[in-house]
């Protein structure tokens, strides 16, 4: 259905717009805000109210979803801050086309599948309700067997619960995954992570690139058996020194890495969780071992982040119950091949594969603190030096879920940052150390005939 | 029409038989005049060359494939460890594959030819640190990396950016580094400018200013500078502008400019010619 539907999404995308356009004055439009989404229902009603005017003075709130040149664009940066809304092409449509609301729409073929798209939300969500009904069932009956403490089938309804709990879930993104409000409220970047229908979406589109890329670096690079054994990104990461945002694997100049950057970690599934962030470096050169080791550029745990709360500023966590080892800016000592810093988000206590029920729900409530201050005062995690992630991973039994990578390079602003920041080795050279050829042996005479 | 009147009689007209329809063409080819035509003749030639340089000379010389390092073997960065048309092996771990395919040594250590699980159709050629080392590693297992390199203290360079007395040059980059040393935790001052003087034949002292510029080895001095000490000198301050209404002047120098080209000419042409010439010329003389 929702193939069929990518084509009347063109003419139903241009008459959505809204008239006077209230339009939040947002500066980088994200996944989330919430107040755009209990404006939902009065969009629909208000497609009604009289047609907005073509206008060509108009505000630039609301030339943010009309202008299509380039120049314009940039105008409107750079005057007023604003972000134009969606694609330029989608805005060149709605700057061209009248505003009609959906209903007064005259092409028959359309509204014949609106009403079809109506229909099958309304059976929809009489199912949600069905399988809630069901599920409240199902909890009693849990109940009752959970007071008489029969085993086996207290495990034959979890399962069963869970099983209906994901079939729920998926019944709520398929409500609303052929609405062609929501689709336009993501492209927008105004959907509400709160709701799973945007988190669905989100989800699609990550996994559709920017997660494909991610894993080809970190397998390329080979942080993946180097740092840690396997891992299976499930939160995307992204990056940012200062405003600068870094592509996954970038080099990084040293003096832009100098203080800590701050990650935008994006969750796609419900609730708040607590993970621990490191930051490690597995090309410390180790010149007694003729080998490499690992260093540790930060640490921290016990960082909540959840759906709609996804910026961590590495700079502005609590030094006390937060910061295990604070930020030690990234850098390559001369002669030396570039160094991968590895970016690892580790969610504490257990990972559910279902979404969350009354009985997840306070074991979600509760997650498992990481003891800062034990660690701390324990010699083994609270040193830079050789910080095996692999093994602190075990001893906490953290989850890697989400990864992200940047490189480092000598360059002229590192011997710099190592004397600020009082680290040793910035005057230190490194140099190939010379390989004697094989002693050359005279074949034996018969070889030469 | 006459299929329809042959029906309509109640007869069927049939095709003649191979028989007759040979026999036929017989009696016409015994009545033609002209010789039977060679193409229909149907001869039958040999389509394959059997003498001369067709089928290829298979005797060249052989290309000394092959493998040129046994299993187990030391080898050291570069060695050619096989050489190969196509792909018949694939570089594993520390090695390489160069440009006509042939599989070279990255790293020190002890040949092993291995097939690896994940692509088992390829064969492999890898170098291993230790002789009892096994390829392929377990796909999860931390990579097992030779550093290679030793660490040097870059040369020591003082910091005289204000000194008023002359001062030495920081010392040139050491162009064989003794050994390793070990990192020191003072960070010591950083050098930016040197001020060197200079003393002339007439006693005029010059002080000038120099500098290690980014990305540049040498200490040297600014371009400005270079030219701001040449405008600024007793030679350059002697010199009168020049007035392009003196004519006079003008003539003079228009003068010694023709003076000068025509002794030029007189010297001969530059170049090779030139030297020929002036080879020629002295053995006419002697």
């Amino acid at each position: 259905m929702t193939m069929a539907l990518e084509g009347a999404c063109r003419p139903m995308a241009r008459c959505v717009q809204r008239p006077g356009l209230k339009r939040i004055n947002l500066q980088i439009r994200t996944f989330t805000t919430s107040n755009a989404s209990r404006q939902e229902v009065t969009d629909i009603t208000s497609t009604s109210s009289p047609p907005l005017p073509a206008n060509p003075f108009r505000s630039p709130e609301s030339s943010a979803a009309v202008v299509h040149k380039p120049q314009s664009e940039r105008r409107l940066i750079a005057q007023h801050g604003i972000y134009p809304i969606g694609s330029r092409r989608r805005r060149a449509a709605i700057a061209s086309t009248p505003s009609i609301p959906f209903h007064q729409l005259p092409y028959q073929c359309f509204q014949e599948a609106r009403k079809v798209l109506q229909q099958d939300r309304v059976e929809k969500v009489a199912e949600i309700a069905e399988q809630r009904r069901r599920m409240e069932k199902v909890q009693t009956s849990l109940a009752q067997s959970q007071s008489t403490g029969d085993e086996p089938s207290v495990k034959q309804l979890e399962r069963r619960l869970r099983d209906m709990r994901q079939h729920l879930e998926e019944l709520k993104i398929l409500a609303d995954i052929n609405d062609p409000l929501v689709r336009k409220k993501f492209e927008d970047g105004l959907g509400d992570m709160n709701k799973p229908i945007y988190r669905h979406l989100a989800d699609k589109k990550w996994r559709s690139y920017k997660r494909k890329v991610l894993v080809q670096r970190i397998t390329q690079m080979n942080v993946v058996p180097d740092i840690l054994p396997h891992i299976d990104p499930t939160i995307a990461v992204s990056l940012s020194f200062g405003r600068k945002d870094i592509p996954h694997g970038g080099l990084v100049l040293s003096t832009l890495s100098e203080d800590a950057p701050s990650l935008n970690i994006q969750p796609f599934d419900r609730g708040e969780r607590l993970v621990t962030i490191a930051v490690i470096n597995p090309d410390v050169p180790n010149v007694a071992k003729d080998g490499f080791g690992y260093r540790c550029h930060f640490l921290a745990s016990n960082i909540s982040i959840s759906p709609t709360q996804t910026r961590v500023d590495l700079a502005s966590l609590d030094p006390e119950s937060q910061v295990i080892l604070p930020w030690l800016p990234a850098f390559a000592q001369k002669g030396l091949d570039y160094q991968r810093m590895g970016v690892f988000v580790l969610q504490q206590g257990s990972i559910s594969e279902e979404e969350t029920s009354t009985s997840t729900t306070e074991e979600q409530s509760s997650p498992a603190n990481l003891p800062v201050q034990e660690i701390l005062s324990a010699a083994r995690y609270s040193k830079r030096e050789n910080f095996v992630l692999r093994s602190f991973v075990d001893k906490y039994s953290l989850h890697p879920v989400g990864v992200d990578l940047f490189r480092t390079q000598w360059d002229e602003g590192t011997a710099g940052v190592m004397r600020r920041a009082g680290i040793p080795g910035w005057d230190v050279e490194f140099k190939r150390k010379r390989i004697y050829p094989l002693p050359y042996r005279r074949l034996k005479e018969e070889r030469y005939r | 029409m006459a299929h329809q009147l042959a029906h309509r009689a109640g007869r069927t007209i049939r095709a003649p038989s191979t028989a007759t329809l040979v026999a036929l063409q017989s009696a016409i080819s015994s009545l033609t005049i002209s010789s039977p035509n060679p193409a229909t003749l149907q001869r039958r030639n040999a389509s394959h060359q059997a003498q001369g340089r067709a089928n290829g000379p298979k005797d060249r010389a052989g290309k000394r494939l092959g493998a040129k390092k046994t299993g187990g073997e030391y080898v050291i960065p570069g060695n050619i460890l096989y050489r190969q048309r196509g792909t018949l092996w694939f570089p594993g771990d520390g090695c390489f594959m160069g440009r006509d395919h042939t599989i070279h040594a990255k790293v020190p250590g002890y040949v092993k030819f291995y097939r690896d699980p994940s692509f088992p159709t390829r064969k492999y050629i890898g170098v291993v640190f230790e002789r009892n080392n096994v390829l392929p590693q377990p796909p999860n297992a931390v990579r097992k990396r030779l550093l290679g390199m030793l660490a040097y203290r870059m040369p020591e360079s003082s910091n005289s950016s204000n000194t008023s007395e002359p001062s030495a040059l920081p010392s040139p980059p050491t162009e064989a580094p003794s050994k390793a040393v070990e990192v020191s935790t003072q960070p010591p001052t950083y050098p930016q400018t040197a001020t060197v003087k200079n003393t002339r034949e007439n006693g005029e002292v010059i002080t000038s200013q120099l500098q290690l510029r980014s990305g540049s080895y040498q200490w040297r001095q600014a371009n400005y500078d270079i030219g701001r000490t040449a405008l600024q000198s007793e030679r350059a301050l002697k010199v009168k502008p020049y007035d392009p209404n003196d004519r006079f002047l003008a003539w003079r120098k228009r003068n010694a400019r023709r003076a000068r080209a025509a002794q030029k000419r007189a010297l001969g042409r530059g170049g090779k010619g030139a030297a020929k010439g002036k080879a020629k010329g002295r053995g006419k003389k002697r």
